[in-house]
């Protein structure tokens, strides 16, 4: 019910910077998601947001107001702790009615047991109502934050890896009801988390953070095929993005990519070729998926020989490393895969997917029909 | 089948015996204790109900009067003193939580230079012997005018009290994760409310336990009521004394004196015996 917006944030720790000159802009209604490695400035900003921290230099404004100077409780947010932050001596049902007892957001009891059942039964932790914190497995009091929180209608909900302590299954069903309860409710929710999953499946956009400052800003599809540099290309996608090395050959007005050590140049979609021509490098990293590889146990033409160096069946998939001399090519293989290790095999590389980047710096150059990929519709992910 | 059922029915029976037998021996174990433990609280009322001609026979049997508490409790003016043991005891305790609860959560949340080194500074207030630093408080309570007042008796005992409900209070303080006030602020709820509604039920056992220590500290204090007052002001300690007469003591009115002395003590560690032992011990309020 608020549009968030971060001008210029800068927070220290002593001489630490977690946030370097950080802006941001969170629309009304919008479900963001920060996302980052361990220590990246993430749950930082949360609380910068909430008025627990306070920024060196920089504005913090909800709804255009700057807010600054005004104390936490005074702006109506409301935030699950990675921590969880329960009150000890109180059972589940009083710590999820505390911010309904509280002097500013006072409500009747009536109304105050009416949204507890509502929030545990969709918690599922209606059983649990009188236990107290130390009584609970993390999961339960995960949920009994994640209920806390729910249960207000604030300006912005902040959630710091609300979901990270549930099994997978109960994770699962938790992002899709956060996700209802989201667009059901109209309420804007800031998001933390460094599962790549969730980010994707819940966001509206996502801020990619890495020490204090925004990698890059955009839609989960954004992230996923045009990744601004390599960094975020290998936060996204299970297995992690391949990224080896690749050297532009220019033949009778033909651009063609040698890489892999391979005999036989990779040829290039055409507006890749002249983008690669126009930044005028030799050398550039190529950035491939693993659902963007094929795999044969016999010789095809064209086709890169290496030999299985992993083969690792998760489920509804198998992760297969394949040696090519010495750089390992990650795949995915159907689950019903079995290899055996060094055995020679035979990959494909999909050249309309690959992404390119600068061999030094690692920024993102181009890759076939960026424009056209992010529009895409319907998420249905290759791997 | 069968016998598998047997089995398990005298498998059962013993160990039903086996935990039958172990909560005797730890029953015993526990009389045995109590009986050595109570002992002393025990001669002592046995002593208080003897005559002095009796006090020193070894055999069991006297015959019991009430004549040490008829001296005691009426005779002199011992209600007096106990009275004034209470107010300048209990309102060193009252002051030292009232200043010590948010010194110790200063010392807990905040970070300011030199502040482990003031932590330590006040716990150091216990290391020194009272009767090594009596005398120059002696004299500067005399230059102004604190000798004889209770304010001056109070005062001088925080530093017997002080301390020890800091450093309490403080690792309870630290127990309890930011995150949580971070919440309750969250939640709506003052900086006031915080305090009172979060973290006071959270530091309760602790702060309990070592007030009551710091009020036994205060309530048995004998040098410093014996140096820094004597006409106005008469604490229990010293008006016990007065039972020691130069040619005889009176063990029957001692005895009564004592057991007047540690009656409030024993009390209040029966009331609040539940957080008393919990109390000590960290670690009771992870969440």
């Amino acid at each position: 019910m608020a549009r968030i917006t971060l001008e210029n944030i800068t927070k220290k720790y002593r001489e630490k910077a977690a946030l370097i000159d950080l802006s941001l802009d969170v629309a009304d209604n919008e479900f963001f998601v920060l996302f980052g490695p361990a220590g990246a400035g993430k749950t930082t900003l949360l609380k910068t947001i909430a008025g627990i921290e306070f920024p060196q230099e920089g504005r913090v404004k909800i709804d255009g107001r700057v807010v600054n100077l005004v104390e936490p409780m005074y702006r109506n947010v409301s935030m699950v702790f990675e921590n969880y932050a329960l009150y000890p001596h109180m059972n589940v049902y009083d710590n999820i009615a505390s911010p309904m007892r509280s002097r500013l957001y006072r409500k009747d009891e009536a109304h105050i047991r009416e949204q507890v059942t509502r929030v545990t039964k969709m918690l599922r932790i209606d059983e649990l109502l009188d236990r107290k914190p130390n009584q609970l497995s993390n999961g339960q009091r995960q949920r009994v934050a994640i209920g806390r929180c729910l249960v207000r209608s604030p300006n912005v909900f902040l959630m710091d890896e609300p979901l990270a302590h549930l099994d997978a299954k109960l994770r699962h069903f938790m992002r899709g009801e956060l996700k209802e309860m989201q667009s059901a409710f109209n309420t804007t929710t800031i998001y933390v988390t460094h599962d790549y999953m969730e980010t994707m499946s819940l966001a509206d956009r996502i801020a990619v953070l890495d020490e204090g400052r925004i990698r890059q800003l955009g839609t989960s599809l954004e992230m996923y095929y045009t990744p601004s540099d390599e960094f975020v290309a290998r936060l996204f996608g299970e297995p992690e993005i391949n990224i080896f090395d690749g050297e532009l050959e220019e033949k009778e007005g033909v651009l063609t990519l040698r890489a892999l050590g391979q005999e036989e140049p990779l040829p290039l979609e055409e507006d890749v070729a002249a983008a690669l021509r126009a930044a005028g490098r030799g050398k550039v990293h190529v950035g491939l998926r693993g659902g963007d590889v094929s795999f044969r146990f016999s010789e095809e033409p064209g086709w890169i020989r290496g030999s299985v160096y992993t083969n690792e069946p998760i489920g509804n998939k198998v992760i297969m490393v394949v040696d090519v001399r010495g750089t390992q090519i990650y795949l995915v293989a159907p689950n019903d895969t079995q290899t055996e290790i060094d055995r020679p095999v035979w990959i494909g590389l999909n050249m309309k997917n690959a992404i390119f980047f600068e061999a030094e710096s690692g920024q993102y150059i181009v890759r076939h029909d960026a424009e056209g990929v992010c529009r895409k519709r319907g998420k249905t992910w290759p791997s | 089948m069968h016998t598998q059922m047997e089995w398990k029915e005298t498998s059962v029976r013993k160990s039903q015996a086996l935990s039958a037998v172990a909560s005797l021996a730890r029953n015993l174990g526990l009389t045995l204790y109590a009986l050595f433990a109570l002992f002393p609280l025990v001669w002592m009322v046995i002593c208080s109900l003897k005559t002095d001609a009796e006090m020193y026979n070894t055999v069991f049997r006297f015959t019991p009067t009430l004549s040490n508490y008829n001296a005691v409790l009426l005779g002199t003016d011992y209600f007096n003193a106990f009275f004034q043991n209470l107010i300048v005891a209990g309102g060193a305790v009252v002051l030292t939580i009232v200043a010590g609860v948010p010194a110790a959560y200063a010392l807990a949340r905040y970070d300011f230079k030199k502040k482990e080194d003031l932590a330590f500074q006040i716990l150091s207030f216990k290391f020194a012997p009272e009767i090594l630093v009596i005398l120059p408080i002696f004299t500067i309570f005399q230059k102004i005018g604190l000798y004889d007042t209770y304010f001056g008796l109070i005062w001088v005992y925080q530093l017997i009290t002080m301390p020890l409900v800091i450093w309490v209070v403080r690792g309870y303080f630290e127990e309890i994760s930011v995150e949580i006030e971070q919440a309750a602020q969250l939640d709506g709820y003052k900086w006031f409310d915080v305090f009172f509604k979060i973290l006071v039920p959270l530091i309760k056992p602790g702060l309990v336990a070592s007030a009551l220590l710091a009020f036994i500290f205060a309530w048995n204090s004998f040098t410093f009521p014996l140096v820094l007052s004597g006409f106005k002001i008469q604490t229990m300690t010293i008006t016990s004394l007065r039972y020691i007469a130069s040619d005889t003591v009176h063990y029957g009115q001692v005895a009564v004196a004592a057991l007047v002395a540690v009656s409030p003590e024993i009390l209040a560690c029966l009331f609040i015996q539940k957080h008393l032992v919990r109390g000590l011990s960290f670690g009771a309020v992870k969440g």
